[in-house]
């Protein structure tokens, strides 16, 4: 709500500086969110005298006038304009001035004759909107006098919140002040001298829908002559943010902005046999608004029609048909009350809301619709002239009092943590028009309103409050419990850090995450954060594969893809349902920023609609690209692999005390390198000391599984990545959605010496790593205390279709130091496990 | 052989030791003179096995002297050996000088995200107030995200939340980590210190202080004396955390339709410290988050009599806190994930 200060002067006296008067509104609860000063745009524009007006000699449409500012030689200007004769006084834009729109006025040529400078139109200055006479000031204005000391403001920029309805107004702001300053609040004086005939000999008002409509007052003006506003009505509109129309048209909305009240002019000859019907639209009706739009009214829209069809939108904007014309000479003033529901809606459907409906939406005070009717009615005759027919159609004229809303200043008092007084907490509330008054006995307090209202039996010292109409935001006690904490001021609120009871150890949901984050910063990835609304063709251009399976406690992907109905952009319309595509278009940004190594990974989330709900899933996804390692002069540059890849995948495992890290071949191709891609699983181990993570606790149970790949080259070029090889994973992890890391469980160091073999066995090179490896530990039995791959050869001597797989055992009992027979006896056994189950025979 | 001939014999071989010890170059001849003399088949070891061919009273006295013999060469062996390996030693290191000045192999670090560290940092602030973190799903239903908050359909403040709607019917994505609230006060009885990070969506215009897509963190404290005042010096605590023992804080009414009465906080201006500049408006102060005394309605919608508990609720954008505490001036920076922004906060 912009506020000009002259204007808020009419209602309160304000006599603080200023930057006080904005600090305090704002500790108010009205906070200034600017402060503009209002004709700061001109400069070098002063008060002048016309001394002589004459034709110019070359130029039948401009005049030669000389001006006097009061001191110097006059002025010589040529001006297009005629309105104008000597002896006026008007705005003059000296050589060098500036004007709104940052427009320069500098010493001009016209037709032959120097012009030393401009007469000003109101419109060039902002402040009316006559852009074709000059601006005619007062014959007392002071000559020479700067036009900003004269007709500049101070216009507040007021931010009212949605449940302060009644201040957005000035009136209403006058009253926040007054509460603030202690300075009483001057109403706006309603003088109405009325004629006959009655109005109701003209106007008949049917209201069809009492409920959307509770009060209609109808208010005849005859014989107006419409033409433009006073010039002060003008610039206070302008600088209060609204476009002055008509005399007719600027009253109406000169009284919403000082009573908070929207009300309605209609041309009365548009409204036939002078009848008013409010009621729903019906099917097929059209309006052409005020905007000069052409609207297809729907049933649900509340109208305003006369017997022939509509006339206006209730609440939201009038008829274009019934607008208040040049040659209108009786006007019918509107002033009613809508259910603000109705409005809201009705706004909304047709995305149209006005200064009006937006007033309307918060709701009205009942007896303002009265008041309005006769401020509006008055103010035509005062600035149009005619008369006002005597009395006023009102639907309802009941008026109801002030509202009462019981409280207990000790409740109040234990809430706000605050030791005042109940006589202080009255005063309080006085300085806002709240009267109080001991309750009654009985008197029941309300503590809780809606569709489960709590009202309890009142305690010793309750109190009840005396609400004024317009306050519709004071209905229960905790209501009056802000009042009192707003006008005591937040700040005489006591410090004090909490005492109360500490509640019970929870564990954090997101340790897992967070280890895990850890965990891959330290191994060098950073951290992404991207949007979870993604383009749809994102997931049709990376089909990443869902789940075959996941570790229990966290939720399965796929589903039905969930879209949003109102989306900002279809770049941005559909929830993702799988991380590695945005972490893709992270990769093609950076590189277009000339990043070579690009190492990242998100824990996000994927959604689906199943059955009416939506399922959500926590995935860790990471992405590697360009050189293994950062740059050194000291080690030569290697691009990452699968491999790398992997080695994530399993500090990831080895983070969260998981087992081996299974990798199978996944050959599907899209969107992965068929001959490089990986499905991925690691299960608790049997013994070790796992940290338990999530729901999984039962060794053998999965704890992390997904994909691990190198992208297919054509999908890295649709999405115009440069990096000749990218490694994607996405993995679901038992506990990300909310699990905690377990402390690790130690194991006692061996006591026996353990016992190391190597052996390098052939295979077909059909035969993974995975396979010989899983061989080999089982025929190692329980001595097997590690087990790793060192070595893969393919060559000469072996034959084309064989690979040598080295493998290095480490045996160990916890009893005893092994003898050599015993180990032999091992690897004898690895050996022909190998030999029978894959073929392989040991090479020497 | 006699006592006589044979100490002859041995001082001469002593001598002859002792000189090829001295004269070793290196390591490798001097442990062949070692061995020459000393080893199993040595000058020194042979000649000393003849002593059992001595009469017997001769053998202890020729027995001291070959030991005497033998620690004196072993002893000059020991003292060569040092001199040499030293020599040796101080030979290989200044080989093996190197330009000390170059930089070292570089060690990957990745970095976390500044709002992901952010949400971490005010995690620990209420951490240590006892304050337990929660989650809630990111795709809400209209019931939770607004009509539990005492925000019904059609009302006024739904404008407060531009809101994008998905296509299961009555759900939406959630607009703030509010609805937060409600789910805790049912899962849990007070007393209620929660924390609720998460991500939020509006429908709004992409610019340099607004995303359709950003993070909050929610708080809730329920217990049954929970005051203004407590929310008042919490708040503070949480300020001087953030922004620095003794920056400003200021109290100031708000409005949601889930608190009653509501509360703006605002910190002293990071930028100029409180004395007004372009960055602050002028006022010396910036808002950081919305608070206020949960609404009576809103916790009988979580199963809560409002007689007997009260408390408090706090939400706060974490892209505008992590925007104050790092100096960044555009939010969008969070989302784009430019490497060389995120690199920043290693
Ligand atoms: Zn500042």
């Amino acid at each position: 709500m912009r506020v000009p200060l002259s204007w808020l002067r009419d209602y309160v006296d304000v006599d603080v500086d200023l930057a006080v008067l904005a600090e305090r509104l704002t500790l108010l609860g009205m906070e200034v969110e600017a402060i503009e000063r209002w004709g700061a745009a001109w400069r070098s524009v002063v008060v002048g005298e016309l001394l002589t007006v004459e034709r110019h000699p070359r130029a039948d449409r401009l005049s030669l006038t000389t001006v006097t500012i009061g001191s110097g030689e006059p002025l010589r200007i040529v001006c297009g304009a005629t309105n104008i004769a000597p002896g006026q006084r008007v705005p003059v834009a000296l050589p060098g001035a500036v004007l709104p729109g940052d427009r320069r006025i500098e010493r001009t040529e016209k037709m032959g004759i120097a012009s030393e400078g401009m007469l000003c139109s109101g419109d060039e200055l902002q402040l009316t909107t006559d852009a074709d006479g000059i601006l005619i000031l007062p014959p007392e204005t002071p000559l020479g006098v700067d036009l900003s000391d004269l007709y500049g403001d101070i216009v507040l920029d007021v931010d009212v919140k949605p449940n302060r309805g009644d201040a957005l107004s000035l009136i209403g702001l006058a009253r926040e002040v007054s509460a603030v300053t202690g300075a009483p609040v001057r109403h706006p004086t309603v003088e109405i001298v009325e004629t006959d005939p009655g109005v109701a000999d003209r106007l008949r008002v049917i209201v069809d829908e009492p409920g959307l409509c509770t009060r209609f007052v109808g208010r005849w003006v005859t014989g107006v002559r419409v033409g433009p506003s006073p010039d002060l009505v003008q610039m206070r509109l302008r600088a209060a943010g609204m476009r002055p129309v008509s005399n007719v048209v600027d009253a109406s909305n000169y009284v919403m902005l000082e009573l908070g009240k929207p009300t309605h002019a209609f041309d009365a000859r548009a409204v036939r046999d002078g009848t008013i019907v409010v009621r729903l639209a019906r099917h097929g009706e059209r309006l052409e608004t005020l905007d000069h739009v052409v609207r297809e009214l729907d049933p649900e829209t509340l109208i305003i029609a006369d017997p022939t069809g509509p006339i206006g939108i209730a609440g939201v904007m009038g008829g274009a048909g019934s607008e208040v014309a040049d040659d209108t000479t009786d006007v019918i003033v509107e002033s009613a009350i809508f259910d603000p529901v109705s409005i809201r809606r009705t706004g909304q459907r047709y995305a149209l809301r006005s200064e009006a409906s937006l007033r309307f939406e918060k709701g009205q005070d009942v007896p303002a619709a009265r008041v309005g009717a006769d401020r509006v009615a008055s103010l035509i005759v005062a600035w149009s002239g005619g008369s006002v027919l005597r009395g006023r159609v009102d639907t309802d004229p009941r008026e109801p009092g002030p509202s009462r809303v019981a409280f207990r200043p000790s409740r109040i008092e234990r809430l706000l943590g605050t030791a005042r007084a109940a006589d202080e907490q009255r005063a309080l509330l006085a300085r806002v028009g709240v009267g109080t008054e001991v309750a009654p006995a009985g008197t029941p307090v309300v503590v809780a309103i809606g569709t489960d209202p709590l009202i309890v039996e009142p305690g010793v010292d309750t109190l009840v409050a005396s609400v004024p109409t317009w306050r519709r935001d004071i209905v229960i006690e905790a209501d009056v419990a802000e009042e009192i904490a707003r006008v005591g001021g937040y700040d005489t609120v006591p410090t004090r850090t909490p005492e109360t009871l500490m509640p019970s150890f929870r564990p954090s949901p997101l340790g897992v995450r967070d280890a895990v984050r850890e965990a891959l910063v330290g191994a060098g990835l950073t951290e992404v954060l991207t949007h979870a609304l993604v383009s749809p063709r994102s997931a049709a251009d990376f089909p990443w594969p869902d789940d075959a399976e996941i570790p229990s406690g966290e939720e399965p992907s796929g589903g039905t893809v969930i879209t949003v109905r109102n989306p900002l952009s279809q770049q941005h319309s559909v929830l993702r349902q799988h991380l590695p595509a945005s972490l893709l278009e992270i990769l093609a940004a950076n590189e277009r920023h000339g990043a070579e190594r690009v190492a990242i990974f998100e824990a996000g989330k994927g959604y689906a609609a199943e059955g009416g709900r939506a399922r959500e899933w926590w995935r860790l996804a990471f992405l590697l690209a360009g050189p293994a390692d950062p740059p050194a002069w000291n080690r030569p540059a290697r691009p990452a692999d699968l491999d790398d890849a992997k080695a994530v995948v399993e500090l990831v495992a080895e983070r969260l005390g998981l087992g081996r890290v299974a990798f199978t071949a996944d050959r599907r191709g899209n969107p992965f390198h068929p001959g490089r891609a990986a499905r991925v699983r690691a299960v608790l181990p049997e013994s070790g000391g796992p940290r338990a993570v999530g729901l999984v606790t039962a060794p053998g149970d999965l704890a992390l599984s997904g994909h691990v790949a190198e992208l297919h080259p054509a999908v890295a070029a649709a999405w115009e990545v440069r990096a000749p090889r990218v490694l994607v994973a996405e993995l679901a992890i038992a506990g990300l959605a909310g699990g905690s890391l377990a402390a690790p469980r130690a194991r006692a160091l061996p006591r026996f010496q353990s016992v190391e073999r190597d052996l390098a066995v052939v295979v077909g090179d059909g035969v993974t790593a995975a396979a010989v490896l899983a061989t080999a530990g089982r025929a190692a039995g329980d001595l097997l205390q590690d087990l790793r791959l060192f070595d893969v050869y393919q060559g000469a001597p072996l034959a084309p279709d064989e690979r040598s797989l080295a493998i290095h055992l480490v045996l160990q009992a916890a009893d005893r130091t092994l003898t050599d027979a015993e180990v032999d006896g091992v690897v004898a056994t690895v050996t022909d496990a190998l030999a029978a189950e894959l073929g392989g025979r040991i090479r020497t | 052989m006699d006592l006589g001939t044979m100490t002859a014999q041995l001082e001469r071989l002593r001598s002859d030791a002792l000189d090829a010890v001295a004269t070793a170059a290196d390591p490798a001849a001097l442990d062949a003179a070692q061995l020459a003399f000393l080893g199993r088949k040595g000058a020194i070891t042979e000649l000393l096995r003849g002593i059992g061919r001595l009469p017997a009273e001769d053998r202890p006295r020729m027995g001291a002297v070959g030991n005497e013999v033998r620690e004196a060469v072993e002893a000059a062996v020991s003292e060569r050996s040092r001199d040499l390996r030293g020599a040796a030693l101080i030979a290989r290191l200044a080989a093996e000088a190197v330009d000390v000045t170059t930089p070292g192999r570089r060690i990957a670090r990745g970095t976390r995200h500044p709002i992901a560290e952010t949400i971490a940092a005010i995690d620990e602030v209420f951490g240590r107030f006892g304050f337990v973190v929660y989650e809630g799903p990111e795709v809400e239903d209209d019931v939770t995200n607004f009509q539990m908050l005492n925000i019904p359909a059609d009302h006024p403040a739904r404008d407060l939340w531009d809101t994008l709607y998905v296509d299961i019917p009555d759900h939406l994505l959630r607009t703030h980590t509010s609805p937060g609230q409600i789910r805790v006060m049912r899962e849990t009885r007070p007393p209620i210190r929660a924390l609720l990070p998460g991500r939020c969506f509006r429908y709004e215009a992409v610019d340099a202080s607004h995303g359709f897509e950003f993070f909050q963190v929610e708080g809730l404290m329920v217990d049954e004396g929970t005051s203004l005042a407590d929310l008042k010096g919490l708040l503070e605590e949480f300020g001087h955390a953030l922004f620095g023992v003794g920056r400003a804080t200021r109290f100031r009414p708000g409005y949601y339709p889930f608190t009653e009465p509501s509360v703006a906080f605002d910190v002293g201006c990071v930028v100029c410290d409180g004395s007004g500049c372009p960055a602050c408006g002028r006022t010396g102060w910036m808002t950081i988050l919305g608070a206020g005394m949960v609404h009576p309605v809103v916790l009988r919608n979580g199963g809560i009599d409002p007689e007997r508990y009260q408390g408090f609720a706090f939400g706060m954008g974490v892209e505008r806190i992590a925007m104050l505490r790092h100096g960044v001036h555009d939010l969008r920076l969070f989302m784009e994930n430019d490497l060389r922004f995120l690199e920043q906060f290693r």
